[in-house]
């Protein structure tokens, strides 16, 4: 589904975000990558949509070879994945709906079909009553629930989701967790950036911890802090 | 491309010009601006040109004869005019009709005449040539035949206005282009402020998998409707201001009696403007959305 093979993310300015990383992701799993600011998170979930290029080692994201990808393939690459934001990102002159089936009309979907999946989609994250509305009037719990939407109408087989709580306060954080966590239940494979101790911790789901750059851990049924007494990394 | 994309495309480039109405608007005033601009050099080129070509159809030199030569001597006159091939045609203006054209300009005070008959009038070759430039050649060469009293041209002033009709031409070409950069610059920056404005909307389709040509194109058609908006508005305008021009030179005593300058009817240019502002207008206008969205697509 997505493996990194001894990935490593030079940016121009000099600074390494990325050293040597290596893991595979299975279908169906459900993995947080955690790690403090600056721990390369964003830079990985970057590579996987490919707006940034490995300077070092293969990304592979669902078949596709993406650290060698022609720029030109890309957009199907990001139709295969659903992507969900920290900022939400809805386009703010398209009401709740419009967003959602922009996301199939740029596939070129039939209409029939835009018609059926963007209910369905909506009434997944029970935002079916305001489909209507534009995304100003919404709260922020509430946008990010259409962002889930939009990125899950085109039935991805995997969705990444970078630190999609950071706007959100804590009730509403475990709301789109809990979504998550039903959307992953269903069979998509989720891919969660984040550094909310207190929802990786409650979760215990296969946790990869960066820092610095460098894979500090890779554990199933993990939690925030490591519990390796040798280690004090997030102590 | 499917129908209901292309559908989608225009749908969502009209919107667009509605949408952000002061910027279209904006677009829409500028490109009327260059358009008339560029519209009134085209036009006088037009006319020069028209011109040029009405001026080599006159006849451009007339040879008059010693009125004393006999029959015979003309016909040696007529065959060097005959066998000079820069002469397209040429035609004999008898003693007779000469002094019918006297006449005619005497008339009222035929008196004048009274006593007189066509021998006193030369017999004179009117001819035209095939290349306006051979004509002090020409000039030159009848002049300096024993048979011939003078070489004269009908319009003094007709060298003259050859090399400043062709000055002219060169100018306005010159002026034309540099307007069709600066018409092609500022339209260009205009839709980069709209791309720009909307830069945060075109990431986020990018995000989602919109192929470049997908977000391109509603920008195309936008710029293609913003042009074709501008170019029928200056069209009018150019529509009005030509024909006020063309009655206010119409009326000109001047213009008139000097008989060479004669202004194209405005449906004899129309489709020539048609051409060239919606080409411009709508062309540019394409062209400008896809250069100023060049650098927002790389996300």
């Amino acid at each position: 589904m997505v493996e990194f093979r001894n990935v490593t993310k030079k940016y121009s300015n000099g600074t390494v975000a990325l050293k040597n990383v290596s893991f595979k992701i299975e279908k169906g799993e459900f993995v947080f990558i955690i790690g403090p600011s600056g721990s390369g998170k964003s830079t990985l979930m970057k590579l996987i949509m490919k707006e940034e290029v490995p300077t070092e080692g293969d990304v592979f994201v669902n078949g596709y070879e993406v650290s060698a990808m022609d720029m030109y393939d890309v957009p199907y690459l990001r139709r295969s994945l659903g992507i969900v934001f920290q900022d939400f990102r809805l386009l703010p002159n398209k009401t709740v709906y419009e967003n959602v089936a922009f996301a199939m009309q740029i596939t070129e979907a039939l209409p029939r079909d835009i018609r059926r999946q963007v209910p369905m989609a909506l009434a997944l994250v029970g935002l079916s009553k305001k489909a209507n509305v534009y995304p100003a009037q919404l709260s922020g719990g509430e946008q990010q629930r259409v962002a889930l939407a939009r990125a899950l109408v085109n039935n991805p087989s995997l969705l990444i989701a970078d630190e999609p709580t950071g706007n959100l306060d804590p009730e509403t954080s475990m709301e789109i967790m809990r979504l998550l966590c039903e959307i992953n239940h269903r069979g998509t494979t989720v891919i969660v950036a984040t550094h909310e101790k207190s929802i990786v911790d409650m979760l215990k789901k296969r946790v990869i911890a960066l820092d610095k750059g460098v894979l500090a851990r890779d554990q199933q049924k993990g939690i925030y802090t490591n519990e390796d007494k040798n280690s004090q990394i997030y102590s | 491309m499917k129908i209901r994309t292309a559908k989608y495309i225009v749908k969502e480039g009209i919107l667009n010009v509605y949408k952000n109405k002061l910027m279209s608007l904006a677009s829409i005033g500028i490109i009327i601006a260059s358009l008339l601009l560029f519209g009134i050099f085209l036009l006088i080129v037009l006319n020069l040109d028209h011109n040029t070509r009405a001026l080599e159809s006159i006849p451009q030199l007339e040879v008059f004869c010693n009125y004393n030569l006999d029959e015979t001597l003309v016909a040696d006159v007529e065959k060097a005019i005959r066998e000079d091939d820069r002469i397209a045609e040429y035609h004999m203006v008898t003693k007779k009709e000469a002094f019918e054209k006297l006449k005619e300009k005497f008339k009222g005070n035929e008196d004048i005449l009274e006593g007189y008959d066509e021998s006193f009038l030369p017999v004179s070759f009117i001819i035209k040539l095939k290349d306006p430039r051979d004509s002090s050649e020409i000039k030159e060469k009848f002049e300096n035949m024993d048979k011939v009293e003078s070489v004269e041209w009908p319009q003094k002033s007709i060298e003259l206005i050859t090399k400043a009709s062709s000055w002219i031409k060169i100018i306005s070409g010159i002026l034309i282009a540099i307007l069709l950069i600066i018409s092609v610059f500022i339209i260009s920056n205009t839709i980069k402020l709209t791309v720009f404005a909307r830069r945060k909307e075109i990431s986020i389709m990018k995000y989602i998998g919109a192929t470049d040509w997908f977000i391109r194109w509603p920008f195309i058609v936008e710029g293609v409707i913003i042009g074709i908006i501008g170019a029928v508005v200056a069209l009018i305008l150019s529509s009005y201001a030509y024909r006020a021009v063309e009655v206010k030179l119409g009326n000109d005593i001047v213009s008139v009696s000097m008989g060479f300058f004669e202004m194209l009817k405005f449906k004899d240019v129309v489709l020539v403007l048609v051409l060239f502002y919606s080409f411009l207008g709508g062309v540019v206008g394409a062209i400008g959305s896809v250069v100023s969205l060049r650098k927002h697509l790389r996300v």
